[in-house]
């Protein structure tokens, strides 16, 4: 086996998006160990002008690739397979290669790892981390079967700048058809600042609140507080107890105060990736084992319900 | 329409578990409470919403596992749907999401559904991966993270819309048959209602060999489950609930935070 690598790379505007430069990291990482090849794999629609890296690049263009479509990408990563026939294949774990990724994996029957966040050598032997359990352990695989797909969680791997140099450039001209997607249309959703973005401690409520009755204990406990505003997770502005404009995550806010206080939240990566720039974190949650604690600075092991309201009397006393 | 929903059965978020001898499988205590996964659950309401607005319609619910995934099943039945069918597995050894799409490709076959609905990801395991491979299996498109769709049947097909990373929205329109995995959002699932599960209670849930060639594929394999990584060494407060309460408060007090 060669351990040749294929990187998709997601860019706009001629630049190479922040994730697959994380792409880039983790690829050197198995390319080291394995002193293999590594190919840059880019879908477009205009030829583009990137100066040649120190990888090889395969630019793959056709009108139908001006926009992320499952069905293009899909044949263009299968043309790449066709041309390097990589044992390995690295894709970005975000709403692009998590859309495309399993089913190219399928089609080329190979083992699949989705939101790899670390790459563990052991006794000359890699193995692909990714978390589990709701976040409570991590999982490690051994790919048994090639070629391999993996998807990689965005911000798992640090940003590596590709130096300029000896790559082999090929432009393939792709017959690319679209038979079954049309209408292809982006929009933005507006995003409105909120005092979530000014606040000086973010109070938020995940669905360990149980009821939406109790947003009032939370509402009470941000009172404690001055400059405070209070958030919630995903599942909580689903259930309609808040409204999207205050979700905390990778699809919602990623927010940064002095003081981010977690209430009944489990601590999934999704919403981690919004809060974890906090200052400092305080996370309540009876589940000494849920992964919002292993995020935290302090940590308060009790029931929200009976908790909260102590530590409101405290701060009256006070 | 001829509806598919692919449901998964998971543990309760707080269920006690321990690790096997072999440091590759998690056993979970036998009174653990198991749930429909929350993102099938929205899953089996899209298909519940089509059926009440496109005339002849139906929905099956299908799910691997063991006979305890049965009641995930009856739920669905409870909610709506029409007939279950437990592709039967018995290993607790989680499989591989390759083999689990090829068990449900292997059922569909001559069955013709016009879509196919799961969720984005089961919340376990968080692969994300059997609603896309499903697909590729059966040669049909695909789309994830869907939060909206209108379902055309005049030129049989369906316009969706998927949420994209950083507030983006992408809107597209596919041919039918297709599958749809749906992120939680898209709508609110019901309660099952009285007369259903009433009728429910007499529906069978069919039960469906697997071939078993399909249990010894080698893909990834899982093996060892180590400590997670610790984002931030931080400190466990101990003491009865007051002391808790006090030592909170003099720490953020400290620290200028309250
Ligand atoms: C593509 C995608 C994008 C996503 N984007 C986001 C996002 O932007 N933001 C986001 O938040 N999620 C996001 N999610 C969802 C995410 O995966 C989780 O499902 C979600 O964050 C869980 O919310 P939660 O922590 O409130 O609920 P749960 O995971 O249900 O956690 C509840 C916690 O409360 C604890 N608890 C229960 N009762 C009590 C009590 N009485 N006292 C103390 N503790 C208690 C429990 O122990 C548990 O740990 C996304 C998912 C997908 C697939």
């Amino acid at each position: 086996m060669s351990n040749d690598i294929m990187i998709v790379c997601e860019h706009k505007d001629k630049e190479f998006l922040p994730i697959t430069k994380e792409l880039f990291h983790c690829a050197n990482l198995l390319a080291k160990h394995y002193k293999s090849k590594i190919t840059l794999l880019m879908p477009t629609f205009v030829p583009l002008e990137i100066a040649c890296p120190e990888y090889d690049l395969m630019v793959v263009d056709s009108p139908y690739l001006a926009e992320y479509t499952c069905e293009g990408w899909e044949q263009a990563a299968l043309l790449g397979v066709e041309e390097v026939k990589p044992d390995i294949i690295i894709i970005a774990h975000s709403s692009t290669g998590y859309d495309y990724a399993p089913r190219l994996a399928a089609k080329l029957d190979g083992s699949c790892i989705s939101s790899v966040s670390a790459i563990e050598i052991r006794d000359d032997k890699v193995f692909y981390r990714r978390s589990g359990l709701y976040g409570k352990l991590d999982l490690l695989y051994d790919a048994v079967k090639r070629p391999l797909v993996i998807t990689v969680l965005p911000g798992a791997f640090p940003a590596y700048e590709p130096l300029g140099g000896e790559g082999i450039c090929r432009n393939i001209s792709a017959d690319i058809k679209l038979k079954q997607t049309s209408k292809v249309e982006y929009s933005l959703l507006d995003i409105i600042d909120t005092e979530l973005d000014y606040a000086s401690v973010v109070v938020a409520a995940g669905r360990g609140i149980g009821k939406e009755e109790n947003l009032d204990l939370i509402k009470d406990l941000a009172s404690c507080f001055n400059r405070s505003a209070v958030a919630g997770s995903r599942i909580v502005c689903d259930k309609g107890w808040l409204p999207y404009s205050s979700q905390i995550g990778i699809t919602g806010k990623k927010v940064s105060p002095p003081l981010y206080i977690a209430c009944g939240i489990s601590g999934s990566a999704q919403h981690i990736a919004g809060m974890k720039e906090a200052k400092m974190v305080v996370s309540i949650n009876w589940d000494s084992e849920a992964a919002i604690h292993r995020y935290s600075d302090i940590s308060v092991v009790e029931d929200l319900v009976k908790f909260i309201p102590e530590f409101i009397r405290k701060c009256e006393k006070t | 329409m001829r509806i598919l929903v692919c449901i998964k059965q998971v543990p309760n978020q707080d269920a006690k578990y321990a690790i096997n001898a072999d440091n590759n499988g998690i056993i979970y205590d036998d009174n653990t409470a198991y749930w429909i996964n929350m993102y099938d659950e929205h899953a089996i309401e899209a298909a519940l919403q089509i059926k009440e607005s496109i005339a002849n319609s139906s929905i099956d619910i299908l799910s691997i596992g063991p006979k305890r995934v049965e009641s995930a099943i009856r739920r669905s039945l409870e909610m709506g749907a029409d007939y279950g069918y437990r592709l039967v597995y018995e290993g607790e050894v989680t499989l591989s999401p390759s083999i689990k799409s090829q068990m449900i490709a292997e059922f569909c076959e001559g069955r013709e559904y016009d879509l196919i609905i799961t969720g984005v990801m089961s919340e376990d395991m968080m692969s994300g991966q059997v609603g896309p491979m499903l697909a590729a299996r059966l040669d049909i498109p695909s789309a994830t993270a869907v939060m909206q769709f209108i379902i055309n049947t005049e030129n049989n097909s369906i316009w969706l819309e998927r949420e994209l990373d950083g507030g983006l929205r992408g809107s597209l329109e596919l041919k039918l048959p297709v599958l749809i995995t749906v992120q939680s959002g898209i709508n609110r699932p019901r309660y099952p209602s009285f007369s259903n599960v009433m009728r429910a209670k007499k529906s069978e849930i069919i039960e469906v060999a697997t071939s078993t060639h399909l249990h010894n594929l080698q893909y990834e394999r899982l093996v060892d489950i180590p400590e997670p990584e610790v984002g931030r060494q931080g400190i466990k407060l101990t003491g009865s609930l007051s002391e808790k309460a006090q030592a909170l408060w003099e720490l953020l007090h400290g620290k200028s935070l309250i």
